[in-house]
């Protein structure tokens, strides 16, 4: 890619002092610039071909069914009717969807922030630990890292669970009453659970992208700040922090995207436990919804979802450019 | 750079493929019995350990006296998430031939148009010899699609020396049962966890039998329109006594369901607990806990108010025919012997309710067997609607019973259940 594009460069740089030439030559150069710009797109046709076939088709099949009614006999091979905007009308004019969007939002900006603050102290904590504690403690955070979403919920459900969860037994042996405890029966508990698991996946990551990003800053200049008499706090807010900056962009921005659209912990926890209904974050609101065989409704959520992954995305990819321009 | 391309070409090319070959349409071969010399495989899908595996080798070894060269291949699928696997297999031509759905569930698919409609072989699948309530669930728009499998009664599975140690004896009013659950739990206050009547909160088919038992209903059909009964005063009264019991009599977590209810009766933490027949050999399974209980379990069918036996939620299987099978007659064929009467007897012999009226006097065998013999008499069925899977895999009613064990106001938890069962049933 970067072959051709200096290629591209190479060949357009003449122009503007083309002018100065007479007029006579022109046509002979029209073809030039036209054969170097088409060549980069036709290079490009292997990949968009991949990428329209991959994401491209399944999104333009969503939005096509996100404005039909499509059912299980649809499913069969039926015609589905076109409804138009019915299925988005239906969803927006559905005051459950706004709970559900809301529960999402919140669930998201909390695992957010608690997963890059978490990730940021064992960062701190890797750059200053002595060889061996730092091998062990990234293996514990790669091992944490590398478990199934499925297989780590699984593990978490059975730490909390109700009558044989060790949690329980644990905090009744310290003279709680949790006999028989249900964590996932009230919704807030239940997503103190959720989110447990979802900030437990998601720091290892973020502690290990931080760690890579510290190595880099110069230790003379965290020295230098030492010797000046900046304490440990001084040099993260004033050294460590600025030079860190557009890496804490970026992972906000994917902790953002992956924690919005989070599923598998939360629709697993469902099946052990909870009140599904008070319980439902969009992801598994939009399956569900399909899986009670309306797939226009549920293509039509997913479409949302889509929307607002979309403009979180532009929003930090903003903040990543103005980030670069500084 | 070039095998990440490569790669993804690779991909997409195997993307395009997938996307194209799910669209064969099915040939629509006959229903006529094949000749004896055929040469095929049957895929038959059977759901959770209902159908013991000795049945499945005597169904087996059965046709194989019919037709020598077909292979029947059964594979197994789990309960859970079975209507959202059927869902995407059976328009596919990978498609089983032959397909057990569950009897709330087999509707949805029927109006689909996704199973081969068996109406002009009724007669030879057992005809009017078939249990009318499971014909209905097998049937739509006056067709017939789904044959009947097996029924299954609700029954009440307790432990006898612990009725005995408590001075109890059998309840016949649901008042003696209420009282008996929290006269057990209290007697046995020392047992960590301890279930008089084990009653987790999604356990929603056992519900069921408390609403109908105080004259109320899940939803009713009038002009055409659902309409919702949950809220009514006397389906309220019946859910206000499975609060009773769940607050009162009950330690099993509201937000679970009765999968694994056998495994705390094993840890000897239950004393009575409500499930279909075949709860008590789950118990006695190797599964649960052989020998331990094994000569102190009784079963008896769940008392009504009026002293007579409770109505009790008609639990069952209906098997269907994939509309993409390229061997229906086979499957057929297939199907004729799962309803003849060698092999729906031994239903009856693992504590199931077989299909055929006449078998039905025949239901010998023990206590739990007798007790779903009685509980039988008097079964009710969902509201039979093809939009039923929706308000289950809406986990609808799972909700209403959650929140209902956790304390929540009963008539406001049904005012909303109500509500959004008559939104799914009527379509809006």
């Amino acid at each position: 890619m970067t072959a051709v594009l200096s290629e591209e460069g190479a060949g357009a740089s003449p122009a503007p002092s083309g002018g100065r030439r007479s007029g006579s030559d022109r046509p002979a150069r029209l073809p030039r610039p036209g054969r170097a710009g088409l060549l980069p797109y036709a290079l490009l046709v292997p990949a968009l071909v991949a990428l329209g076939v991959g994401l491209g088709y399944p999104l333009v099949r969503l939005g096509v069914m996100s404005t039909q009614e499509f059912g299980l006999p649809q499913q069969f091979g039926a015609p589905a009717p076109f409804v138009g905007g019915e299925n988005f009308r239906s969803i927006f004019g559905d005051p459950y969807f706004w709970d559900v969007l809301r529960r999402s939002l919140v669930f998201c900006a909390v695992s957010v922030v608690l997963t890059l603050v978490l990730g940021t102290l064992l960062a701190l904590l890797l750059a200053r630990l002595g060889t061996v504690m730092r091998t062990g403690l990234s293996v514990a955070l790669l091992l944490a890292w590398a478990t199934p979403a499925l297989t780590a919920t699984i593990v978490w459900q059975w730490i909390f669970d109700a009558r044989y969860g060790v949690v329980n037994w644990l905090l009744t042996r310290l003279g709680g009453d949790f006999q028989g405890h249900s964590w996932l029966s009230q919704p807030l508990s239940f997503f103190f659970v959720g989110t447990l698991v979802v900030v437990w996946m998601g720091v290892p990551f973020v502690a290990f992208t931080l760690y890579a990003g510290m190595t880099q800053i110069p230790g003379e200049v965290m020295e230098a700040a030492a010797i000046d008499g900046a304490g440990g706090w001084a040099r993260f807010r004033d050294v460590t922090w600025p030079a860190l900056k557009p890496i804490f962009v970026v992972l906000a921005a994917l902790s953002t995207l992956w924690d919005l659209r989070v599923f598998t912990q939360i629709y697993v926890l469902q099946q052990a436990g909870g009140i599904t209904r008070e319980t439902n974050t969009l992801g598994v609101y939009a399956y569900r919804t399909s899986a009670g065989n309306d797939f226009g409704r549920g293509a039509a959520v997913a479409l949302v979802m889509v929307g607002i992954t979309l403009l979180a995305t532009l929003f930090h990819l903003r903040q990543m450019f103005s980030q670069e321009e500084v | 750079m070039r095998t990440t391309k490569v790669a993804a070409i690779t991909l997409a090319a195997v993307l395009a493929l997938a996307a194209c070959g799910g669209d064969d349409g099915g040939d629509n071969a006959s229903l006529d019995a094949p000749g004896k010399d055929t040469k095929a495989t049957l895929r038959v899908w059977l759901n959770g350990p209902d159908t013991p595996e000795e049945m499945v080798t005597l169904a087996k070894s059965e046709f194989a006296k019919q037709y020598p060269d077909v292979t029947v291949k059964v594979e197994r699928q789990e309960w859970d998430g079975i209507v959202d696997r059927l869902t995407n297999v059976l328009p596919t031509k990978d498609s089983p031939d032959i397909v057990e759905m569950g009897n709330t569930q087999a509707q949805a698919f029927e109006a689909a148009g996704a199973l081969v409609d068996l109406s002009d072989a009724k007669k030879d699948l057992g005809g009017d010899d078939l249990v009318d309530s499971l014909v209905e669930a097998g049937t739509h728009d006056g067709q017939f699609y789904g044959v009947p499998y097996y029924g299954g009664a609700r029954i009440v599975v307790y432990r006898k020396d612990l009725f005995d140690k408590s001075g109890l004896k059998v309840p016949t009013t649901m008042e003696e049962f209420v009282a008996a659950g929290k006269k057990l739990k209290a007697d046995n206050k020392d047992v960590p966890n301890f279930s008089g009547i084990y009653f987790p909160g999604r356990n929603w088919q056992a519900t069921l039998s408390f609403i109908w038992d105080a004259g109320g209903d899940i939803a009713v059909s009038k002009d055409g329109k659902w309409v919702g009964e949950l809220a009514s005063d006397k389906s309220v009264k019946g859910l206000e006594t499975v609060q009773d019991i769940m607050e009162n009599a009950n330690a099993a977590p509201a937000d679970t369901d009765d999968a694994d209810d056998y495994l705390d009766f094993c840890n000897g933490e239950v004393g009575m607990l409500m499930g279909p027949g075949w709860k008590m050999g789950q118990i006695t399974g190797k599964d649960g806990c052989p020998g331990k209980y094994d000569k102190v379990l009784g079963a008896f069918p769940l008392p009504g108010s009026d002293g007579g036996v409770a109505p009790s939620f008609l639990g069952g299987s209906n098997l269907g025919i994939s509309a993409k099978s390229k061997n229906p007659g086979l499957a057929l064929a297939f199907l004729e012997l799962l309803t003849g009467d060698t092999y729906q007897t031994k239903f009856a012999e693992n504590g199931l309710i077989p299909v055929r009226k006449s078998l039905l006097g025949e239901v010998k065998g023990d206590e739990a067997a007798q007790a779903q013999a009685e509980a039988a008499k008097v079964t009710r069925f969902v509201p039979s609607s093809e939009s039923w899977a929706k308000v289950e895999s809406g986990t609808v009613l799972h909700d209403m019973g959650a929140a209902i064990s956790n304390g929540a106001d009963v008539k406001k938890e049904a005012t909303r259940a109500d509500s959004a069962i008559v939104g799914i049933l009527n379509g809006s």
